[in-house]
């Protein structure tokens, strides 16, 4: 009945760009079309170019920091150096081959991957021409600073050795 | 992620996020035309412009299939027909479930919806989607073009 009403208020193409309804499939058509879908896409899988996987699995590593940016919660296992080495892996390229990609050295790459050394703004800014913008600096950079965040927060060995340089400390509380 | 205002085609920034139990405040039937409450097993997500929610998009994840099943959409009440105020809320929504398709499987990873019969052909020529038969669905190329056509 409702239905009725919006097929007279709108045409069909009106309807696609606003609505997907609700499916009145049976259980068993429903599963027949799930397994003809499936079939479906097993032919096609093997029409994917390597260029449409490297882009693909490029974009998988995107959202995934970008959700974790996201989530308030700090993951220690998820630093810097972790998404860069997810990044080596979807290119499926040699540590010594990407550093001289970007021109930097094997040892320096080394340190960030291990969370030995932070990144430079320059090498942010080379990931981000490197992934040609697919992976933009900015997110590279929210990541670097969602760690140093985290830091800050908690390093409190950092606060006892800083607190004997600092004098007239205020008495307000 | 950008909607255009009809009258203006000025772009405004939306983003799309998961539908929370406050929202349900401002979900109604009225404005979005389903009862969306019935949705609350699968993931809701939401179209937002500022604080206004202005599309609503229900998911299953089919993990085994490694498929992302849009079970329902609907934009809000104004954003309909030839008088609506801004355009892309729908193929937004779409990009979001092929983002969240790629985010879990990948380049295997596929989003459907079962059209109804009259629509099948517009969801196939207004978002590249692939004929199935009873579905409809994009993956690997047509998928990675929404992906870009959307800014995701």
């Amino acid at each position: 009945m409702k239905n009725r009403k919006l097929n007279e208020k709108y045409t069909d193409k009106e309807l696609a760009e606003s609505f997907v309804f609700r499916d009145d499939l049976s259980a068993e058509e429903k599963k027949q079309s799930d397994a003809d879908l499936r079939e479906i896409r097993n032919n096609l899988r093997s029409k994917v170019t390597p260029k449409q996987m490297l882009l693909s699995r490029l974009l998988q590593l995107k959202y995934q920091i970008e959700d974790y940016l996201k989530n308030p919660n700090y993951d220690a296992e998820r630093s810097f150096g972790f998404f860069l080495r997810s990044y080596l892996d979807a290119l499926e390229i040699k540590h010594k081959d990407f550093a001289s990609d970007i021109s930097i050295n094997e040892t320096e790459l080394s340190q960030i991957l291990n969370k030995h050394r932070n990144p430079s703004e320059k090498i942010i800014i080379r990931l981000e021409i490197h992934s040609n913008k697919i992976i933009p600096a900015i997110t590279w950079f929210r990541l670097l600073e969602k760690q140093r965040e985290y830091e800050i927060m908690t390093d409190n060995s950092l606060r006892i050795r800083e607190r004997d340089r600092v004098s007239n400390i205020l008495k307000v509380s | 992620m950008h909607l255009i205002d009809t009258k203006t085609n000025k772009r405004y920034e939306v983003v799309v996020d998961i539908v929370d139990e406050q929202d349900f405040k401002q979900i109604t039937k009225s404005k979005f035309f389903f009862n969306w409450k019935e949705e609350k097993k699968n993931i809701i997500y939401k179209l937002m412009l500022d604080d206004e929610i202005l599309g609503l998009m229900s998911c299953f994840d089919n993990e085994g299939d490694k498929r992302i099943e849009i079970k329902l959409l609907s934009v809000s009440k104004e954003n309909r027909g030839q008088n609506k105020r801004y355009e892309r809320i729908a193929g937004t929504l779409i990009g979001y479930a092929c983002r969240e398709a790629t985010k879990r499987y990948g380049i295997e990873g596929c989003v459907s919806l079962v059209p109804k019969t009259q629509l099948k052909h517009h969801y196939i020529q207004q978002y590249g989607m692939m004929d199935a038969g009873k579905q409809v669905f994009l993956e690997g190329e047509q998928l990675l073009r929404m992906l870009k056509e959307y800014e995701l």
